[in-house]
């Protein structure tokens, strides 16, 4: 029988997993690696280590008992966005590989994003002027690097064009990742010279972008003997993780949504044309040509909830995450909808879509003498829920969305589902796949090799396993409660400036 | 300066305790008390009142039963030189040998064993300075240790070193339960692969590692495995490998010290090992680039 390997290299793991040409999964493995913080700001990783990893997966999937008995006859590739690596002209890297959550090119951010210059490049390119952009992160290497330095400089690729290079030999970046650089025009799908002018860089010094079914490439002779492969087995290039997520959760044409919350969080919706927001709130990466992937990424999901648990979880007690997230949201559910009144701000991590206020910050208001523990368990789910609400009401205002598509570890607990269903007052449904990002992979390599027409059809095998229908009373109750949290948002802009000055 | 302290020492007997004393302030003293770094290992309990010190740049506000712990490079005091009333005991040891990034040892006299002394090392470089809240055993330990000096019955010498073994134990496990406490593994691993990364060339056990994040080695191998995908021997190895490849191709090291740095007894076992893992012997691996 034969099998999809798809490789999904994320922030803090890679994940291989092994599909049937059903979509089913019939194994997978994990490798973690760490993200280095040498300074305030900074995010980094090491490539070595993520290559390593890699490595290690793949192996330890394709020498399984299970997976043996399958025929691998495709390999692709996803990967998170907006990471940077400078190579030299050997390919070696420079230094570790800067990823999206990296903050140092703020003022750079800050200051194209107010010129008329920054405006025309977001319209070209559709990805948010903020420090996670890569084009924002070259011009910060500009800036502060010796002019010695930027001239060693071979290329500046992604990790994901790491990981290919390094089992490939060759240097190529899929149109989606690229869209993810805020270097590439997206409705000429060429590196934009506007954008690349202000990076200080010139083609050259990126990859050659191609097409997400991209199947030209070939594993080294001492890869395809390591990973026990054939060389006729297809190396496909694939997709970023975002435009994966939204494929595997059955969502390619307009109409509907994918929310995900996992440790952070975004919507996103399928459409024929970017969404040209005035405001540069939303991002918009490449599927296919002329099929793109549009929505808001939020800083504060399941992490903020974690942040609730580690400090307030039940105390003394050595049980795991898992066990006492479960537990609190027990508590959490013996409170009615709205929890007494008591609204949260999940804004710890400052936020992007659709405040994109790096100051922003977090706070529990309308505190009274009744409220309990468990009411402020609750209030912490229903603020991280209100906040996707309020990137969904303005992409409600681009695109009609009829039902909401949700995955992710967090979007998926019973209590997150059945909110989030009131909330938006929209039927939710959950598949069957629990890493969409994977499946997504996969039904793009079954799609190249023929087993479905187009992504479409790919996308209409995914089967929703269950679904929340919307509570009416609690949706108007919930509508009230996000109309305040909305006001109290912006409203307090000028004073979390002030605290955030206070907190070093 | 002149405090109203009752030192204990010096006592011929205790060259590895600098100092131990008994300090007891019934009115606000001004000008006594500035942040300053005394040198040695330094445990200083708060008996009563309430303190507020500067602890390595970091304010805290100290009360009965807190415990400070210090490496001999950091330092502590008043951000105003005052003392406040209330009573402070504190011991200062000096090791034979401590530096940050070097091996602790600290001292014949102590019977916790090499190992567990280089162990104790790393986690007082990583975690210190330390304020521990409310560690009432180690205050007691401190108060026995000085009983035991004052009356010097028989053996005290032997009874003293081991409350100092016990004292110090007591404050690594309390330290390592903390962590496991804190319902955070991806944290105290992050902590722990950070140690592993300071100290690559160290023999690594599984037993050690486990000690670092508070947990017995079996659980701890589970959960690493479960969370990180490999076991913790693996994942050593993965970093060890992943340093070695940019030593290889950023330095002109040779394969023998690379192979030493990195935590492999000979390059033999250094190239097996970097074989199995990416296909390349370390020579090819840096000739080809990629």
């Amino acid at each position: 029988m034969n099998c999809i390997i798809t490789i999904d290299i994320g922030t803090t793991k890679v994940k291989v997993s092994a599909f049937d040409e059903a979509t089913n999964l019939i194994g997978w493995r994990q490798g973690t690696y760490p993200t280095f913080h040498p300074q305030p700001d900074y995010s980094e990783q090491d490539p070595e280590q993520i290559y390593l990893t890699v490595l290690y997966a793949l192996k330890s999937l394709l020498n399984d008992e299970l997976t043996k008995k399958h025929h691998p006859v495709a390999v692709v590739f996803g990967a998170s966005m907006h990471s940077i690596l400078p190579i030299d002209k050997h390919g070696v890297p420079l230094r570790n590989a800067v990823i999206w959550a990296d903050n140092r090119g703020r003022d750079e951010a800050n200051a194209l994003k107010n010129s008329e210059e920054g405006k025309v490049i977001y319209e070209q390119t559709g990805t948010p002027l903020h420090p996670m952009s890569p084009l924002v992160k070259i011009r910060w290497f500009r800036n502060h690097t010796p002019a010695t330095w930027f001239e060693k400089v071979y290329k500046f690729i992604s990790i994901k064009e790491y990981i290919i290079y390094q089992l490939t030999g060759q240097l190529v970046v899929d149109q989606s990742i690229a869209s993810s650089t805020g270097l590439f025009n997206i409705h000429s799908l060429k590196w934009d010279s506007l954008a690349l002018d202000y990076a200080g860089i010139k083609p050259q010094h990126l990859s050659e972008p191609v097409p997400i079914d991209f199947a030209e490439l070939k594993f080294k002779k001492e890869y395809v003997r390591l990973f026990r492969l054939s060389s006729a087995t297809k190396v496909i290039v694939g997709a970023s993780d975002g435009c994966f997520a939204t494929v595997g959760a059955g969502v390619v044409t307009e109409g509907n949504a994918t929310i995900t919350i996992g440790s952070s969080g975004a919507m996103r919706v399928a459409g024929k044309q970017m969404i040209q927001d005035s405001q540069q709130r939303f991002f918009n990466y490449i599927l296919t040509e002329g099929k793109y992937i549009s929505g808001g990424p939020t800083n504060n999901g399941g992490v903020v909830f974690e942040w609730f648990v580690q400090q307030f979880g039940a105390s003394g007690v050595h049980l795991d995450m898992e066990h006492t997230v479960k537990q609190l949201l027990i508590e959490a559910e013996r409170v009615p909808a709205g929890a007494g009144g008591l609204l949260f701000l999940p804004y710890l991590l400052g936020e992007r879509a659709p405040l994109w206020n790096a100051n922003a910050r977090g706070a529990y208001i309308g505190v009274n003498i009744t409220h309990e523990r468990r009411h402020f368990i609750r209030a912490t789910v229903e603020g991280i829920i209100y906040e996707m609400f309020s990137i969904g009401k303005l992409l409600q205002q681009y695109r009609s969305i009829e039902n909401l598509y949700i995955n992710g570890a967090y979007a998926t607990l019973p209590l997150f589902a059945q909110i989030l269903s009131d909330v938006f007052g929209k039927t939710v449904y959950v598949n069957d796949k629990h890493d969409s990002a994977s499946a997504g992979a996969a039904l793009l390599a079954l799609t190249h090799l023929g087993v479905f027409s187009d992504l479409e059809a790919a996308a209409q095998t995914i089967r929703s396993v269950e679904t929340y229908q919307a509570n009416a009373a609690h949706h108007a109750q919930y509508t009230r409660f996000a109309e305040i949290f909305d006001r109290l948002s912006y409203k307090l802009a000028e004073d979390f400036d002030a605290l955030v000055a206070l907190q070093g | 300066m002149n405090l109203p302290v009752q030192p204990l020492l010096p006592l011929p007997d205790f060259a590895h305790i600098r100092e131990l004393v008994r300090l007891k302030n019934p009115t606000v003293r001004l000008n006594d008390w500035p942040v300053s770094v005394r040198g040695g290992v330094q445990i200083v309990c708060v008996l009563e009142g309430k303190f507020e010190w500067m602890v390595e740049g970091q304010r805290h506000v100290l009360y009965p039963n807190d415990v400070v712990v210090l490496c001999p490079w950091q330092g502590f005091g008043s951000p105003t030189n005052t003392l406040e009333i209330g009573s402070l005991s504190w011991i200062i040891l000096e090791p034979e040998l401590f530096e940050v990034h070097r091996e602790l040892f600290l001292g014949k006299w102590s019977t916790i064993s090499e190992n567990d002394q280089k162990l104790m090392g790393r986690l007082l470089v990583s975690h210190a300075p330390m304020v521990l809240n409310n560690l009432k055993q180690a205050n007691d330990l401190l108060l026995r240790i000085e009983a035991e000096v004052k009356q010097a019955e028989f053996a005290y010498q032997t009874r003293v070193n081991q409350l100092l073994d016990e004292l110090l134990v007591t404050i690594v496990r309390h330290l390592s339960q903390q962590q496991n406490q804190r319902r955070d593994f991806p944290h105290a691993f992050e902590q722990l692969e950070q140690m592993l990364r300071d100290s690559l060339d160290h023999p690594w056990t599984v037993e050690e590692m486990a000690t670092v994040v508070g947990s017995g080695s079996t659980a701890f191998t589970e959960k690493v495995k479960a969370y990180s995908g490999f076991s913790p021997l693996n994942y050593l190895i993965n970093i060890r490998i992943a340093e070695a490849m940019r030593q290889l191709r950023q330095t002109s090291k040779s394969l023998t010290d690379i192979a030493l740095d990195t935590g492999f007894y000979s390059s033999q076992h250094f190239s097996t090992t970097f074989k199995k893992l990416t296909g390349y012997t370390p020579g090819h691996f840096r000739k080809k680039a990629p």
